[in-house]
């Protein structure tokens, strides 16, 4: 298993793959450049050039108030210039207006961000899902910069550096570096946003909330049931309390404020109170001991003996590989992948995709293709395709809204549920219809999909696509009409047929429209219907 | 009454065979077309138009009904919540006609917590019945986990379809493709048909359940009317969907029901028109929001016969009462408002529209919480719950099930209470005195079968 593709099985069709898979795809020139580099150079120079981690994300800098020495919560922020005075309710207007800027910060990175690394940024943002609201105002921002932050250095790999992250105790976050599963558990647990987000600011020795615990374990590390494994080896409802137990007395301590001097230096962080820790003696997931014998103390020591676990790596290249390949991998192929991924790359996370990139597995006919597009593929991947510039914050809010992925709201702490294919309960009927609707609004400026009641400045929420460059004004014949689907099919639909019926009435409907307006209108309807399409869905 | 006789003289048909085959490869509305040539189609069930009305509303996170259905009488509870418990100086809602029923045997005292005002008077009017100790063997404390089992009524099985998907495969051969409506931005797993092919909808919002575009530039004929074409919809022969490429398949079924399904909501809606009660509906309650949407479904007449809600935020692990302010403020205190304020608004409009009895409402939630509270205010997860059922013809003012016994030798699962009614019970008396499916249906509906099974009597 996880043989390498043979040299002689490239092809064009495995390069889109790569690109829909390793990234959001890629143009219609990108495709036949990867192919190219492929054929030319070999399929590991392909997949390396995907690989290559010299993001670190200095491209996609914060929004302009997160770099200012204040606390983002404290200070009064209004783009356009109003002073507070002028503001009646100034923070409430600083708080949505953060929320949207973050939130297109967000989807800037996906779409500019080096692809890999923005695709990884955007699996943490499900996997470790945290939530605003939980945050509380109090911590907000500073908790949520700080937390993607983290996120996105783990995301880019170990370009980032090695350097601890700045809002744990750094006495007691143990070593490691950006790029490792297992490091980036561990900074996730120091880090302000989840110790709010899953209670552990709460949870002392003396009244132990098990919230954290339990979902370390399920959602973040070992995973349940038998859909990856037949080991049989669980964890018990004992090891989520021994769990919530060595969790016990992370605080968040010191100041927000940079220039309040009286509670501590700024910024403010999570340290251990070790008076607030729980210090009974500890057996966890099958262990009385460390490896090396000593006793099991804290939740560091919890995360380091999940990780040595089988049913750890089966869970997280199980989830990786449902992430970037697809829905229902054999446990053989999960047994296979969790070999690689713990024993031979000790948890790092590019060497490990690097191995799934290069499978014959991964370029299976059942794997291309086998993808329901998530939200955030949907609009990162519209935007691309269409050259389109980065849509305003209000848009995104806008559309994120109707799709269902509000990146500071998760539906649960679970996350987003995964599109996982057939029978997947991603797709429900509604978002169905607004998938096929919304390409209408950068065809056909057509708000009413989004918009009750409500009149938006349209061209400065979503900035005009160049038709031009999509379809060229050669194309554009009637009798070009099978040059112009084909261009149109490589760059929006790359790797699927369409059925004749599909053509002949998309050719009777472009003639029709460029007959009665003009082709530029045929165009543009063209786009419309060829984006409605279920085969639009996949990837 | 009239309903339940017209229930009782359905004779519900198995699966026709080529009922079976139809269903696999005919969009619905096919179906359905063809089902009406067919004379059997008069037992078809989903005539949420003139038929029974299941309202299933679900209490997302985890309700902690210990301090719901309070057993406030009770020296174990008082001492387990020290700073959660209520009380009579918190106004509760004693039910003082008649105790709980108890495990222990010894009646527990109960009250409703003190924003139910409404449930108080549900139970007075005897349109309210509870039912304790409700759950199932090997309680699992995942909230996904517990999701999946409440929604499969499968428990400890990882199941691909759910209870209302499998109910719709055996005894809704050819029914339209609105048969249950869900309002809610994602779908649940109770909807999942094992053969992909609910005949459901999932939408949040019926203002954007439509295709809009009132630019209609150059445009002959409606853009729905172009999708269909392009999807297969209208097809004579051809329906588009992918025999081969099962992940294709579905999301060119998911279109399918996108175009049947938005058309049949819309005339709903429009036929409803606006509630009978609609100043009186509660405003910034966003359970209040969905149920008043399945009102004006209802109200338009909608052949749906199964409606799903949800309301989401009971994971209180935190703050559930207010550390400064007690039992009278928080988070579970905030919840249960809504829930009253949105029940209260729903039934009031189903009463106007003078069908209450012929709806009847299920709360439930995929576990309770544990006995002890923990240090932040709050509960962690637990196993056994209370459920509630409502309706005109629910034999209300009445418990179901025991109370659970809330000794420490007593708990499961580290200090959780335990079951005594399983919840699979609770579904099958549903299907079968209120849908009217044959008890010969069940094993297909229930493929898992707990070891009492026999139907309760709140119906």
């Amino acid at each position: 298993m996880l043989d390498p593709l043979p040299q002689e099985s490239w092809s064009r069709r495995a390069a889109i793959h790569l690109l829909n898979r390793a990234g959001f795809g890629g143009s219609p020139d990108e495709q036949e450049a990867l192919f190219r580099l492929g054929e030319e150079s070999g399929i590991e120079a392909a997949v390396d050039s995907l690989l290559e981690t010299s993001e670190d994300w200095s491209s996609q800098p914060w929004p302009d108030w997160a770099l200012r020495d204040k606390d983002p919560n404290g200070d009064f922020y209004d783009p356009d210039g109003n002073t507070e005075a002028s503001n009646s309710n100034s923070n409430f207007r600083n708080q949505g207006i953060r929320r949207r800027e973050f939130t297109r910060w967000y989807f800037a990175s996906l779409k500019e961000g080096q692809p890999l690394a923005a695709k990884l940024l955007k699996f943490f943002t499900d996997h470790f899902a945290i939530d605003s609201a939980a945050i509380g105002q109090y911590y907000r921002f500073i908790g949520l910069l700080r937390y993607f932050e983290i996120l996105r250095k783990h995301a880019a790999g170990n370009v980032a550096g090695q350097d601890a992250p700045f809002e744990g105790d750094e006495r007691l976050v143990p070593d490691g570096h950006y790029g490792n599963f297992r490091t980036m558990v561990n900074h996730v647990s120091w880090s302000i946003a989840m110790v709010r987000t899953l209670d552990l600011y709460v949870s002392t020795n003396r009244s132990i909330n098990e919230n954290f615990g339990r979902e370390l374990l399920e959602l973040f590390t070992l995973g349940v049931g038998d859909t990856y494994t037949n080991d049989n080896d669980d964890y018990t409802e004992e090891d989520v309390g021994t769990a919530a137990e060595a969790f016990t007395g992370r605080k968040i301590y010191n100041y927000r404020y940079p220039n309040n001097t009286n509670n501590g230096p700024y910024p403010a962080a999570v340290w251990q109170n070790n008076g607030l820790r729980d210090k009974s003696a500890k057996s966890f997931f099958g262990n009385v001991t460390m490896p090396g014998g000593a006793d099991i103390v804290d939740g560091d020591d919890i995360i380091e003996l999940i990780f040595n676990s089988t049913r750890c790596a089966k869970h997280l290249s199980w989830k990786l590989w449902r992430y970037f390949a697809s829905p229902n991998p054999s446990k053989e192929l999960v047994a296979a992948l969790a070999l690689r991924f713990r024993d031979t790359h000790d948890y790092e996370i590019r060497p490990f995709l690097k191995d799934i990139f290069l499978s014959q597995e991964f370029y299976d006919d059942s794997v291309i293709n086998s993808q329901v597009k998530d939200a955030g593929d949907i609009l990162t991947i519209l935007e691309k395709q269409l050259e389109a510039p980065l849509v305003s914050k209000d848009a995104i809010e806008d559309v994120m809204q109707q799709l269902g992925y509000e990146i500071l709201f998760p539906p649960s702490i679970a996350g987003w549920p995964e599109p996982d294919g057939e029978g997947n309960t991603w797709l429900s009927t509604g978002s169905m219809v607004f998938r096929m609707n919304m390409p209408s609004i950068w065809s056909h400026r057509n708000f009413d999909i989004l918009t009750n009641n409500r009149v938006r400045n349209s061209l400065d929420e979503y900035p005009e696509v160049d038709w031009n460059s999509i379809a060229p004004r050669e194309l554009r014949t009637i009798e070009n009409f099978p040059l112009l689907i084909d261009a149109l099919t490589k760059r929006f639909l790359p790797n699927k047929t369409l059925r004749k019926s599909q053509i002949r009435t998309l050719y009777q409907r472009y003639s029709a429209i460029s007959e009665q307006l003009d082709s530029l209108e045929g165009v543009k309807e063209l786009i419309r219907l060829l984006l409605a399409l279920p085969e639009y869905q996949l990837q | 009454m009239d309903i339940n006789s017209k229930l009782n003289r359905r004779d519900f048909v198995a699966k026709s065979a080529w009922g079976a085959t139809a269903s696999l490869t005919l969009p619905g509305f096919l179906q359905q077309t063809l089902f009406n040539l067919d004379a059997r189609a008069q037992s078809v069930p989903s005539n949420g138009g003139d038929g029974p009305i299941l309202l299933l509303l679900e209490m997302a996170g985890g309700n902690d009904t210990l301090n719901t259905v309070i057993p406030y009488g009770n020296s174990i509870y008082n001492t387990a919540r020290s700073s959660l418990r209520l009380n009579e100086t918190h106004g509760f809602h004693k039910l003082t006609d008649k105790n709980g029923p108890s495990v222990t045997g010894n009646d527990e005292a109960l009250a409703l917590h003190p924003n139910l005002t409404y449930f108080d008077t549900l139970w007075k009017d005897g349109d309210l019945g509870i039912i304790n100790g409700v759950g199932y063997p090997n309680p699992n404390l995942s909230h996904f986990s517990s999701y999946d089992y409440w929604h499969s009524a499968k428990p400890n099985t990882m199941s691909k379809d759910g209870w209302i998907g499998r109910y719709f495969d055996n005894q809704c051969d050819g029914c339209g493709s609105t048969s249950g409506i869900y309002i809610n931005g994602r779908p649940t797993l109770a909807f999942r048909s094992s053969n992909g092919l609910s005949p459901t909808a999932t939408f949040k919002n019926p203002g954007y359940f439509n295709w809009r575009d009132k630019s209609e530039t150059g445009r002959e004929q409606p853009l729905d009317k172009m999708y269909r074409k392009l999807i297969g919809l209208d097809h004579p022969t051809d329906d588009g969907i992918s025999t081969t490429d099962t992940t294709l398949a579905y999301v060119q079924r998911a279109a399918h029901s996108a175009m049947v399904s938005t058309a049949n909501v819309q005339a709903a809606i429009e036929e409803g028109g606006t509630l009978l009660t609609n100043s009186e509906w509660p405003t910034g309650n966003g359970l209040a929001n969905n149920l008043k949407v399945i009102a004006q479904l209802i109200k338009g007449k909608s052949d749906t016969s199964i409606y799903y809600a949800r309301q989401g935020g009971y994971d209180t692990h935190n703050n559930q009462v207010d550390v400064n302010l007690g039992p009278l403020a928080g988070r579970h205190f905030n919840l249960l408002d809504d829930l009253n304020g949105g029940l209260k608004a729903f039934i009031d409009e189903m009463k106007a529209q003078g069908i209450w009895d012929r709806v009847v409402i299920l709360t439930f939630s995929e576990f309770g919480r544990k006995v002890i509270q923990n240090g932040s205010s709050g509960t962690d997860h637990g196993a056994a719950e209370s459920l509630f059922v409502m309706g005109g013809q629910v034999n209300g003012n009445n418990y179901y099930g025991l109370y659970p016994d809330l000794a420490a030798d007593a708990r499961v699962k580290r200090n959780s209470m335990d079951f005594n009614v399983d919840f699979r019970t609770v579904y099958r008396t549903l299907l079968e005195k209120w849908m009217g499916v044959p008890p010969s249906a069940m094993p297909n509906i229930f493929p898992s079968q707990p070891v009492n099974f026999d139907p309760l009597a709140f119906l």
